[in-house]
């Protein structure tokens, strides 16, 4: 329009701190729980007694809530925290809505509180940081586009021409996860608290991959990135070091991270090409991410006196330095050979915690040491506890890391040494296993040590509330209304240009993740002959269906692999590789991440019935050092026999061949299986009542395992 | 120029919030790793993808080709074990304490601590599923019964490891241990 300039209108308005103080709350509390969570789960692999023969504390069961609730509910919170904050301060505009905010808020909260509730019960999707089942990955979707409504139109009604970095980091956060989320949790209900993924085998390894790698770009490392932009400046009253290196970072960033899913799949089922591309695109991550950190760290020029002495910017250059760690050893471990070694093992712990507590933890310690001085209008309590914060901090990250670079790289290398006779060095899995336990109490007084800090992190933030003053003036903000912009006043730079089209700039950042998100997965999820079938493959009986649903429920993916990779020494270990065939009715997908105990893609008709039926009540009968919990519940609950018809129906509707007659007479057909497993048990002396528990479900699952390839039905 | 010169020099006109930007030029050190990566990524899908880089199943192949020959000079030499021998090792007390030794820690779990049956029939009677003569007993211990849940040792032990159980299986014929499992298979008389 063409008001002149000088007539410019000031507007009058305050922030809305209340969301910000109580996304501060919440990252403390669940923070706490989740670390607490983690230092527990941590302990039972060092003593199996931990796990207390109670279902709902049991390891499988616990690690969903320590790996969720560190991510969505300490990280995910701490990041609300930060974009609130900065996002209105940055945009010079109160949000667009605060009932939306608190929407958010609540919402948020009560979406954990679920989860904390229902992962122990065992409700769960069965896929790792996917694990909450459908009613609440359908409530995230809603709470997320709340939160993005909200967040867009507050761009709408900036007061400031430009978005600064911080926000494109934040536009891309949102729509990604948006993206991810969405299409990893498109699954069929089969009950309140049992779903079945539309995707199966290796279409839902390479969905979930695609995820799980992303919810760690798109959830710990693009939004900490925007925190970092904003409040290390603030923090080092320094100027950003360069702008074009953000623009150059940020894009690259964003278009390669997508790709990189596949590197989790590396020697597995999933189609060469595609473990190629998951490959070559984690190596060009490095400079991308490396660019963050340096920007952060270059940013600290002239102010690298005041490291010394103040814990924030200590947290900052800690972080940053745990970032670019992490940021290299992840491509590293992508190259296949290195996978070779590192894959399943306590490696890759030791690198996600690098990156979790050594960066998500520390910038978002110095982000609430920060913002809580500010918020309450009052100084910090005490910077002596806070520096003691970071050197306790800073110990435990260092001894968990490196336990469990020792622990994985040990054991990695024990798992595939092969001496001159053709025989492997440690054939017995729980040699590797024992080898490694003393690492494993290292490892949780690593943890103690970290989460020893957060508390003391606790007790200084409450103190500094606690002397805050009772009464407060809301600050009153000035500042000038946006003009309807002209081509001039964007700038002349294209880039700049962009960045006062935020709707644009969305758009492309859109389009950026799109690209790799297309090419990877489309082949999967339309071509049916990605995976060819095997018409000699029968589906999961519907015994061995439930038996597969008490696996999942259990949690013994987190443990256990279902993937024999093409290397010689698993052949001598399991038996030959698996093959994309022989997942195609696995809804969902059961290859795990971890082996905490051996691969089990090989099982069936490993044992005898009742060589299971002795180890799932104790292990130690069967392995005397066995670290694996026990499972007596499974002794106790009886099978859902009624809910088999409507599985089985949920599962023809996905397109898995069961003939009308199976579905109708699902539960008959497991009560005569049932039968005739318990039957076999109870002449050997097993207690005459089994024949209707969990655990002669979970035996006929396992007992499957494998079984077609033994028998040579999958070449 | 100093360095505060340099600074001002290179400060943009962006303000946000009072963060201010400078724009100083990408590091050539870094954008020369940005620029290695992406030829070395390229370099490596071309040549592995389309050109003659061994695929992980060729490599797999070719591993597994070296090894079955190992294994199979490794079979040849082991295959040579008379009924003899083997009888001649249950008399030597050093064998029988080696053997026992496998025994407890492999096979005690599903055969009993005594060899009395528990997942696994008896050892200690004279009746066999598989065979009664050392040699035969060698053979399915190493083999296994795998689909009746006799794991195959053949892979997890040596030869002489396999003879010393055998032998210690034999020296325990008849012990008659308490709770022993009903016989099965056939009747074998040396
Ligand atoms: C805390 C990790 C952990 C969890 C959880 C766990 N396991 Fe295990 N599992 C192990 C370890 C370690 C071993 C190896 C020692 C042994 O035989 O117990 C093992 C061994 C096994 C074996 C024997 C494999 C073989 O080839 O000898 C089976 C079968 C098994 N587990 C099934 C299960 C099932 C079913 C569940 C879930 C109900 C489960 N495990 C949960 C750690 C775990
Ligand atoms: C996982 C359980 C398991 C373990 C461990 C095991 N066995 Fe067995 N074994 C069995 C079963 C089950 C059978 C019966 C197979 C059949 O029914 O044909 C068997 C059969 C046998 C037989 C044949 C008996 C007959 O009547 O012919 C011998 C000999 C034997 N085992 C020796 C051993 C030795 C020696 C070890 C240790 C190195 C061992 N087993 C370890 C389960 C086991």
């Amino acid at each position: 329009m063409n008001q002149p300039e000088k007539a410019q209108e000031f507007d009058s308005f305050s922030y809305d701190d209340d969301i910000v103080k109580k996304f501060v709350h919440a990252t403390l509390i669940w923070g706490f729980i989740a670390m607490l969570a983690g230092v527990f789960i941590a302990s039972q692999l060092a003593n199996w007694r931990l796990n207390l023969g109670l279902p709902w504390i049991t390891f499988g069961r616990l690690r969903p809530v320590h790996t969720n609730g560190a991510i969505f509910a300490f990280a995910g919170n701490a990041v609300f925290a930060g974009v609130y904050y900065s996002m209105q301060r940055l945009l010079k505009t109160r949000m667009y809505s605060d009932l939306l905010s608190r929407v958010h808020f609540w919402g948020w909260q009560l979406i954990i509180v679920a989860a904390a509730i229902t992962l122990p019960l065992g409700y769960t999707v069965g896929k790792e940081y996917a694990e909450l089942e459908w009613p609440i990955a359908f409530a995230i979707n809603v709470i997320w586009v709340i939160f993005a409504f909200n967040f867009f139109k507050t761009i709408q009604i900036r007061r400031e021409r430009h978005i600064y970095v911080a926000i494109w980091f934040y536009i891309a956060t949102i729509l990604t996860t948006a993206l991810l989320h969405v299409l990893n949790t498109i699954q069929i209900p089969v009950s309140m608290w049992k779903s079945y993924p539309i995707y199966s085998g290796v279409q839902d390894a390479l969905v979930q991959w695609w995820y799980g790698h992303n919810a760690v770009a798109f959830v710990l490392t693009t939004p900490f990135l925007g925190l970092m932009y904003y409040f290390l400046p603030k923090a080092a009253d320094r100027p950003v070091y360069s702008y074009r290196l953000s623009i150059v970072h940020f894009w690259s960033l964003v278009f390669i991270y997508i790709w990189a899913g596949p590197h989790h799949l590396l020697y597995t089922a999933l189609p060469e090409w595609a473990q190629t591309l998951g490959m070559i695109f984690s190596i060009m991550l490095i400079a991308p991410s490396w660019g963050g950190m340096i920007n952060g760290l270059l940013t600290l020029r002239g102010a690298w006196n005041r490291v010394r002495t103040e814990p924030i910017l200590k947290f900052f250059v800690a972080g940053l330095t745990f970032y670019g760690m992490a940021t290299l050893e992840g491509p590293l471990l992508s190259i296949k050979s290195i996978s070779a070694v590192g894959h399943y093992t306590d490696w890759i712990i030791g690198h996600v915690h690098g990156g979790t507590l050594g960066w998500n933890g520390f910038i978002t310690f110095a982000m609430v040491y920060w913002l809580v001085p500010r918020l309450w209008n009052t100084k910090l309590y005490s910077e002596k506890l806070a520096n003691l914060h970071f050197w306790v901090g800073f110990l435990g990250t260092l001894t968990y890391v490196i336990s469990m670079w020792t622990a994985g790289i040990t054991q990695g290398l024990m798992w595939r040494a092969i001496d001159a006779s053709g025989k492997l060095v440690y054939p017995d899995f729980i040699e590797t296993v024992t080898r490694i336990v003393p690492l494993y109490y290292v490892r949780a007084v690593g943890g103690a040590l970290y989460l020893s800090g957060f508390v003391i992190m606790l007790y200084n933030i409450y103190r500094t509330i606690a002397l805050a003053p009772k009464e407060v003036e809301p600050v009153v903000v000035r500042a000038p209304k946006l003009l309807e912009p002209t081509f001039e006043m964007l700038g002349r730079k294209p880039h700049r240009i962009l960045e006062g089209l935020p709707g644009l700039f969305a758009v492309l950042s859109f389009v950026a993740v799109a690209v790799g998100t297309f090419i990877e997965l489309t082949p999967a999820v339309l071509s049916s002959d990605y995976v060819a079938v095997n018409p000699a493959v029968k589906p999961y009986s519907p015994l061995q269906l439930q038996g597969r649903d008490i696996y999942v429920r259990e949690g013994c993916y987190l443990c256990h692999s279902q993937m024999v990779r093409p290397l010689i020494s698993e052949t001598l270990r399991y038996g030959s590789y698996s093959r994309a065939e022989e997942s195609v009715y696995d809804r969902p997908f059961q290859w795990g991440s971890k082996r905490t105990g051996p691969d089990l893609a090989r099982v069936g008709g490993k044992y005898p019935d009742l060589w299971h039926y002795r180890h799932m009540m104790d292990p130690r009968d069967v392995t005397p050092d066995s670290i694996m919990p026990i499972y007596p519940w499974l002794y106790r609950d009886k099978i859902d026999f009624d809910v088999l018809k409507k599985k089985l129906q949920v599962m023809k509707s996905l397109g898995v061949p069961y003939t009308d007659d199976e579905v109708e007479h699902a539960s008959d057909l497991a009560h005569e299986e049932a039968h005739r497993i318990a039957s076999g048990l109870v002449a050997q002396g097993v207690p005459a009542d089994t024949e209707d528990k969990d655990i002669i479900a979970l035996i006929a699952y396992l007992q499957r395992l494998g079984a077609d390839f033994k028998k040579g039905l999958i070449q | 120029m100093t360095q505060k010169d340099d600074e001002q020099k290179n400060l943009t006109d962006h303000e946000y919030d009072g963060i201010r930007e400078y724009d100083y030029q990408l590091p050539t050190w870094w954008l020369n790793l940005f620029y290695a990566s992406i030829v070395f990524a390229a370099g490596y899908f071309i040549w592995y993808q389309w050109m003659d880089g061994r695929s992980i199943q060729e490599e797999y192949q070719a591993e597994k080709a070296k090894l079955d020959i190992i294994l199979a000079n490794e079979a040849s030499k082991s295959a040579t074990v008379s009924e003899a021998d083997l009888l001649a090792l249950v008399k030597e007390p050093a064998q029988i304490k080696a053997g026992k030794e496998v025994f407890q820690n492999r096979c005690a779990v599903c055969h009993g601590a005594q060899g009395q049956g528990l997942i696994g029939p008896n050892l200690t009677d004279e009746y066999w599923l598989h065979g009664g003569k050392l040699a035969q007993i060698a053979q399915t211990v190493t083999n296994g019964i795998p689909e009746k849940g006799m794991p195959p040792w053949g892979p997890l032990l040596t030869p002489q490891q396999i003879h010393s159980v055998v032998a210690y299986i034999r020296s325990i014929r008849g012990s008659n241990p308490p709770n022993a499992k009903a016989a099965q298979g056939e009747l074998y008389k040396e």
